[in-house]
């Protein structure tokens, strides 16, 4: 391995998740400066620039970012292409901000500019990824779900647009809200859970120590939740209530499989306790399933309709799967793959030339676990806030959000100091030859 | 694989204890303890070593066989470094230490 590419490796998806942590601060603070957000209903345009800002800023440039790292791991290759990934990331850095202001502004024509400059962004992503699957030479579960939500993504950001330009020139007979439900969709089971049910079953067991026993089920599961979207995001734009609970259904039954298969995988592992960001990721495994099983009681249509207190209510059921599981996901996520990353960049050269430490030792442990935990615990209040549409509430939830994410934000940059600042103790002298 | 070593002249605890002082970044147990080294062999003051990683494509498992490079040649007194990289057999947790399985948490037997 020459030394100039490992002088290169881990730049493009440090770049990524520093942009990530960036939007999680700055989703955080539109939340802190306007609370009564989350009471609003969500097709309105603050509402949606808010979502994009988490899902678009926060959610999908860290999940790039780990698939850039990732995904080569996992796969036991190299990433197909490293400029298109950079070319991926400056589109992105420059249309998301772009994009939601035109949300929160609502001016569609610039929303039309900036979204066309991120599409070309997903675009060269998903060329790079299914690249890097092809020359892997692997077609597992793993390389399937990379495929797949690679694919899924460009569809969620080709229908997003389709969705704006339609607001804006009105060519298809559709309802906006119902084009917004399957956009959303799209993105959240197509993009995120495709890839949380192929890349987990390499990666888990790979930090736990673990071994994979139930590939089959894992796969199984996989299927089935494809199967379910592809029959959920149609029947969702054609407002289609069978059909969509059928497809909001199979995607449950898939996303259980996969949570089996992954409890059985822990159960093997060798390494005991778990790091804080596993453990978040996996609650946020279990998140996303409340979440899919919500969603599919939620769009049966003999479930009482209405976002009145009591009754059905969209916000709720997107902060559970958004707070409950993705951002535990993402969250865990970067929990591992920064300091790695760091580490690998800071350390790496200096290894066997004086003692180093782990990857796991550049956090601050206390300050990582507490604001984690404040972010899992803000789910409560902010669920209850949405649900009654209590101002209070969802106050309160947001507070304790907001010191989760200093306290993680806080953490991450610590770690990212040691790039700068790495802490090499000197190397115990090897004692003289006898 | 088992472990074995041929000792001439360098001192092969030197050897050892120059490869415990190589972290794996994800577990921070060093690569002896790990199991990574699969043999050492000292022919005067050449040193010659045969290792793995935990899985083929670790990450970071350019910088750990630079730095175990980098560590051997770092003893004094040492002549030719060689360090080989090898994936037959497969590492496997049986070849954790107990230390490593004492830090692991890992309570069987194996």
């Amino acid at each position: 391995m020459s030394g100039g590419w490992l002088a290169v490796q881990g730049r493009l998806p440090l770049a990524f998740m520093g942009l990530g942590l960036a939007w999680l601060v700055a989703g955080t603070l539109m939340l802190l400066a306007v609370p009564a957000l989350l009471a609003l209903p969500h097709a309105h345009p603050h509402v949606v620039a808010l979502t994009h800002a988490w899902v678009l800023g926060f959610f999908v440039t860290v999940a790039c970012g780990a698939v850039y790292q990732l995904v080569p791991v996992a796969l036991g290759t190299t990433l197909a292409n490293e400029r298109y990934g950079w070319w991926h990331f400056w589109l992105h850095a420059l249309g998301v901000p772009g994009m939601v202001g035109s949300f929160w502004l609502w001016n569609l024509k610039l929303l039309g500019h900036f979204g066309f400059a991120v599409a070309i962004g997903i675009v060269l992503f998903t060329i790079n990824t299914c690249q890097t699957v092809r020359r892997s030479g692997r077609r597992n579960l793993v390389a399937w779900s990379v495929a797949a939500s690679g694919v899924w993504l460009l569809t969620t950001v080709l229908m997003g647009l389709l969705l704006a330009a339609n607001r804006h020139w009105l060519f298809l007979p559709v309802d906006p809200i119902f084009l917004l439900r399957a956009h959303a969709h799209l993105g959240l089971v197509g993009f995120f859970v495709a890839l949380l049910q192929g890349v987990s079953f390499q990666l888990i067991p790979m930090f736990t120590l673990g071994e994979m026993r139930e590939w089959r089920c894992a796969s199984i599961g996989f299927c089935i939740s494809q199967a379910g979207l592809v029959v959920l995001a149609p029947a969702l734009v054609l407002h289609h209530g069978l059909l969509s609970t059928l497809g909001a259904a199979a995607v449950a039954v898939g996303i259980t499989c996969s949570v089996w298969a992954m409890v059985r995988a822990l159960g093997t592992r060798k390494k005991r306790a778990l790091d804080p960001g596993v453990r978040l990721f996996l609650f946020g495994g279990v998140g996303v399933w409340i979440a899919a099983v919500a969603g599919a009681v939620l769009v049966a249509p003999w479930t009482a309709g209405g976002s009145a207190a009591g009754g059905y209510n969209a916000m709720v059921y997107a902060i559970i799967g958004i707070g409950g599981g993705l951002l535990p996901c993402i969250a865990g996520m970067m929990c591992k793959i920064v300091p790695f990353l760091t580490w690998m960049r800071a350390y790496g050269p200096h290894v066997g030339r004086g003692r180093t430490p782990s990857a796991g030792a550049l956090t601050l442990p206390r300050v990582e676990r507490v604001g984690l935990a404040l972010q899992a615990v803000a789910l409560v209040p902010l669920v209850i806030g949405a649900w009654t549409l209590s101002d209070l509430w969802l106050k309160v939830g947001i507070l304790t959000l907001a010191a989760g994410v200093v306290l993680f934000a806080a953490d991450m940059l610590g770690v990212m100091r040691h790039l700068w600042r790495p802490q090499i103790e000197t190397p115990v002298p090897v004692r003289a030859a006898k | 694989m088992m472990k074995h070593a041929i000792e001439t002249k360098l001192d092969i605890e030197q050897v050892w204890e120059a490869l415990r002082s190589i972290p794996d970044p994800e577990f921070g147990i060093n690569i002896v303890d790990l199991g990574l080294i699969y043999s050492v062999e000292c022919r005067d003051a050449d040193v010659s070593v045969v290792m793995t990683l935990t899985t083929p494509t670790c990450p970071s498992g350019s910088w750990i066989y630079e730095g175990t490079k980098e560590a051997l040649k770092g003893l004094p007194g040492v002549g030719e470094v060689s360090v080989s990289m090898v994936f037959d057999p497969a590492w496997n947790t049986a070849m954790l230490s107990q230390e490593a399985r004492r830090q692991l948490g890992w309570k069987d037997e194996p």
